[in-house]
């Protein structure tokens, strides 16, 4: 009986470090409710999850499909996006954007400091935007020398994708998160 | 925090309601279809059903179709979700500014479908003021919108238990502005009136005795200016420490989890030392030379008009360069501060990862890394050393050419007798003076401001609300019945830990809970602690609510041994006592000797005084362990928590522990939470956390023929 077990286990160990490629003939499909089904190796998926591997560095690469009941096992990893099927794209795509929002600021109109906070005025591809971050936590950490990511008060992230595209005006008044 | 915002009109209006029907809760969607940010649309549920409002278009969802609703936390967001005839739908995406409001509102929902009425109220605080728009520093209402902040209001509200000591020193500041102004009047008389009209010699000396006593009274009052100052700042800063540090103690523990331990540090330590060097540094000269300033305008004005406006024509030049350089000044030394702040960071990194660097032999590496910082750290503070001695330099040349017009009209003036040579001479020193304190009022800003951040830092812990407990506690002796009833805790309201927990424990009953790391074992037992409390149900002991319970009398009557344990400075006995101050040393030594500790004490030179802790005698993992067992104990406390008390020792002082602890948990109340089963094997019955909620619950026997999450854990570890 025990050994009965240990098989469970051994299947668990084995399933736990199979990585499973998803083919980009994989049966996504949009539901009613907004989210997406998938059709995979002879089972049905009501719902699942899509989630970045590298978020930052290749958002549209290695997208890791998982259940969306209990632990939310990996069904498998999708390699790169761009090669799938463009219907299978667009409704991946607007799966993605209900679940990240990252807005990336192009413009800062200005940026004001009073007593440990910090507002901001800037223009993202979300559309104008107004925040305020606090000075004394660790706000703004950078990915590289470069590339920021600013959380506001209410733990809202924004990008700045390359300070270096920024005009003297808007760096300089960067220059304090620096 | 807001979960009924008032909408616009137009939405409103689409809302048809019918007799009995009314709006609960509405709030902004902000995020649209295409996952932009969007201000005209809605989220408003009412008592019968859910109103999704974008521009003109009105979309509603009967409450009673309706399964359940949840707000799915995202990255940067989240989205409202229900379940409606079995399959999920999303109605509404939001930035993460709405995630605790939409976390409130689906459990407001979720009880509307159960049939209840009953209106969900978050007691959370806004994080930005409604009205302003500025960010609330944590405290309730916004400290612009209720009046206060700003410098005056928080340096008013410094100084208000002061106000002697301020009035003092005020005084001495008025007799220092005099002195220092009167200097020169004199020095003009000794001119005019001895040098150039070959007074006597009496008068000369007159004249230079009061030039001389002067001298020494503006040393003197200086001296007690200064003194003054500075001892009221250490008073100040002292009293705001104490102040701050008994705060920190009575704030939850959700407000130091929150902050980086740095931060809080740093306000007890820099921000009031930062008070304490303002009073001496800044404020012990603030009045004096305003006063002093005002008169020296005065006074050269009255003595010679024209030469007066002359040199003040200098004074915006100065004053504007000061204000651009200052404002550079700040900016790139911001700049340095945080270059400084990488290097540090960088350097405890490796330090404290030694031993990884070194057994990757990354030890190169880690040394360019680390030289790129410092290199940048260098050339940006080369940069500004060379900026602030150029900044002086050209203050300087200001100062110098104001001098030179000075003599050179005021010489003609002289000559074109308009002007005797002791008022030219006094002219010259108030001129002095003048320029003296330009400099000094152009530091002033960036003091005041740094001294209001350091402040409303300061009184934004102070003002930190602390739930005071109510006054219906009362103390209780505790018999040991636990009962959960549906508790349900998360340390983010928007992310639960446990859910829905239920179970009745017999008095003197041992549980042991097991489950996958991050399942909600240690959070069950943070809230058996107390630490926290539930944000929907309750924990009920011997049937009284336990916010009913005040803490004293509940925390006496609790013993806890965690996985890490914390020690403090101090001797043995000390640590040991620390549970229960007014215990005998009988007692200590039984508690000690229950807890298998006695005889290792025994053996340690210094006994009971051995003196542990950081800087102390180091002890091992199982003898630390064994004295938190004994500091437990102490008390003799009716519930008793070991949060996985013997998992970081080794196999022998394990199996002591176990011993030990076995003769104590008899008859207590125990929450045990174990990785190895084995230890668990004198437990009454066994908690299986899975999933944020109970999985299983039954003694050993039963939970192997339930052949579940517990029977799968035990034949793993057994075989």
């Amino acid at each position: 009986m025990s050994d009965n077990t240990l098989n469970i286990y051994e299947q668990k160990a084995e399933e736990m470090t199979a990585t499973h490629i998803i083919p980009t003939d994989a049966k996504f499909s949009a539901t009613e409710g907004g989210f997406v089904s998938l059709d995979h190796n002879g089972k049905h998926y009501d719902r699942v999850r899509i989630v970045r591997l590298f978020p930052f560095t290749d958002a549209d690469k290695y997208l890791s499909i998982r259940e969306y009941e209990g632990s939310g096992k990996e069904i498998g990893i999708i390699e790169d996006l761009q090669a799938m099927p463009e219907e299978t794209k667009k409704i991946l795509k607007a799966q993605l954007t209900l679940c990240y929002f990252t807005p990336v600021i192009s413009k800062i109109y200005s940026i004001k400091d009073e007593y440990g906070y910090a507002y901001f005025h800037v223009l993202t591809d979300k559309g104008e935007c107004k925040f305020a971050i606090n000075m004394g936590s660790n706000a703004v950490s950078k990915l590289s020398d470069t590339r920021l990511i600013i959380q506001d008060v209410d733990e809202n992230r924004f990008e700045i994708r390359d300070t270096d595209a920024l005009s003297q005006k808007e760096k300089r008044m960067l220059d304090l998160f620096m | 925090m807001i979960l009924k915002y008032n909408i616009p009109k137009t939405a409103e209006s689409k809302i048809i309601l019918k007799e009995d029907e009314r709006i609960y809760y509405a709030v902004p969607i902000d995020i649209d279809a295409e996952g932009k940010f969007t201000n005209d649309s809605y989220f408003v549920v009412t008592t019968s059903k859910i109103c999704i409002i974008r521009g003109t278009d009105l979309k509603e969802y009967p409450i009673k179709d309706l399964e359940k609703a949840s707000a799915e936390p995202g990255i940067g967001g989240g989205i409202l979700t229900v379940q409606k005839d079995g399959s999920h739908h999303v109605l509404a995406h939001y930035s993460s500014k709405h995630l605790s409001r939409y976390a409130y509102i689906a459990r407001g929902i979720n009880i509307l479908i159960s049939g209840r009425f009953e209106e969900v109220i978050s007691p959370e605080y806004e994080k930005m003021c409604p009205i302003c728009g500025r960010a609330i520093p944590g405290t309730k209402a916004c400290p612009k919108c209720s009046g206060q902040g700003g410098f005056l209001s928080v340096f008013i509200k410094m100084a208000k238990p002061y106000k002697k000591d301020f009035l003092g020193i005020f005084l001495v500041m008025v007799m220092v502005a005099v002195t220092t102004l009167l200097n020169p009047e004199i020095q003009k008389h000794l001119i005019n009136d001895v040098l150039k009209k070959d007074g006597s010699m009496q008068a000369a000396l007159v004249f230079l005795a009061l030039m001389f006593t002067f001298s020494v009274a503006i040393v003197i009052l200086n001296i007690i200016k200064s003194n003054a100052s500075a001892r009221l700042g250490s008073k100040i800063a002292a009293d705001l420490r104490k102040q701050l540090f008994e705060k920190y103690q009575k704030l939850p523990l959700s407000f130091i989890n929150d902050r980086r331990p740095g931060e809080l540090i740093n306000r007890i330590i820099n921000d009031t030392r930062y008070i304490s060097d303002f009073m001496a540094d800044v404020f012990c000269n603030l009045f004096a030379i305003f006063f002093i300033f005002i008169w020296d305008v005065i006074f050269m004005m009255v003595l010679n008009l024209k030469l007066a406006l002359l040199t003040f024509i200098l004074v915006p030049f100065v004053s504007a360069l000061m204000i651009t350089f200052r404002k550079t000044m700040s900016r790139i030394f911001g700049l340095q501060y945080r270059k400084n702040d990488d290097v540090s960071s960088s350097l405890q990194d490796v330090i404290s990862g030694m031993r990884v660097v070194k057994t990757y032999g990354k030890e190169k590496d880690e040394s360019e890394r680390f030289k790129s910082v410092a290199e940048t750290f260098a050339v940006i503070q080369k940069k500004n050393e060379r900026f602030w001695g150029m900044f002086d330099f050209l203050v300087g040349v200001l100062m110098g050419m104001g001098l030179v017009i000075v003599v050179y009209f005021g010489g003609m003036d002289v000559l074109g007798e308009e002007m005797t040579t002791g008022e030219l001479y006094q002219f010259i020193a108030y001129t002095l003076l003048l320029f003296q304190y330009i400099g000094w009022m152009g530091r002033l800003p960036r003091e005041l401001s740094r001294l209001t951040s350091s402040l409303e830092r300061i009184y934004d812990v102070l003002a930190q609300d602390v739930q005071e407990e109510p006054e219906t506690v009362h103390d209780i002796d505790i018999k040991g019945e636990i009962k959960f009833d549906h508790a349900t805790f998360g340390y983010k309201s928007y992310r639960p830990v446990l859910e829905d927990i239920n179970a009745v424990i017999k008095p003197g009953e041992m549980i042991g809970i097991v489950g996958a790391s991050g399942a909600g074992k240690s959070t069950l037992i943070n809230l058996m602690m107390r630490l926290y409390e539930t944000d929907d149900g309750r924990i009920l002991v011997d049937g009284v609510d336990m916010k009913d319970i005040s803490r004293k009398s509940y925390h006496s009557q609790l013993g806890v041994v965690l996985q890490e344990t914390f020690l403090f400075s101090g001797t043995i006995i000390d640590n040991i006592r620390f549970s229960k101050p007014d215990a005998t040393v009988e007692e200590i030594i039984k508690a000690a000797k229950l807890a298998n500790a006695h005889d290792f004490i025994c053996a340690l030179p210094d006994g009971y005084n051995t003196y542990v802790g950081e800087k102390g005698y180091t002890l091992s993992g199982g003898e630390r362990q064994r004295i938190a067992i004994a500091r437990a104990i102490l008390p003799d406390p009716r519930i008793l928590i070991l949060d996985e008390a013997t998992a970081s020792l080794d196999t022998e002082s394990e199996f002591m522990i176990q011993k030990a602890l076995e003769r104590l948990t008899r008859g207590k109340t125990t929450f045990a939470i174990a990785h190895r089963l084995s230890t668990l094997k004198n437990a009454d019955r066994i908690m299986v956390i899975d999933d944020h909620r109970i999985a299983e619950f039954g003694t050993h026997k039963e939970l192997l023929d339930n052949k579940g999450i517990y029977y799968n854990l035990f034949t793993a570890q057994t075989s």
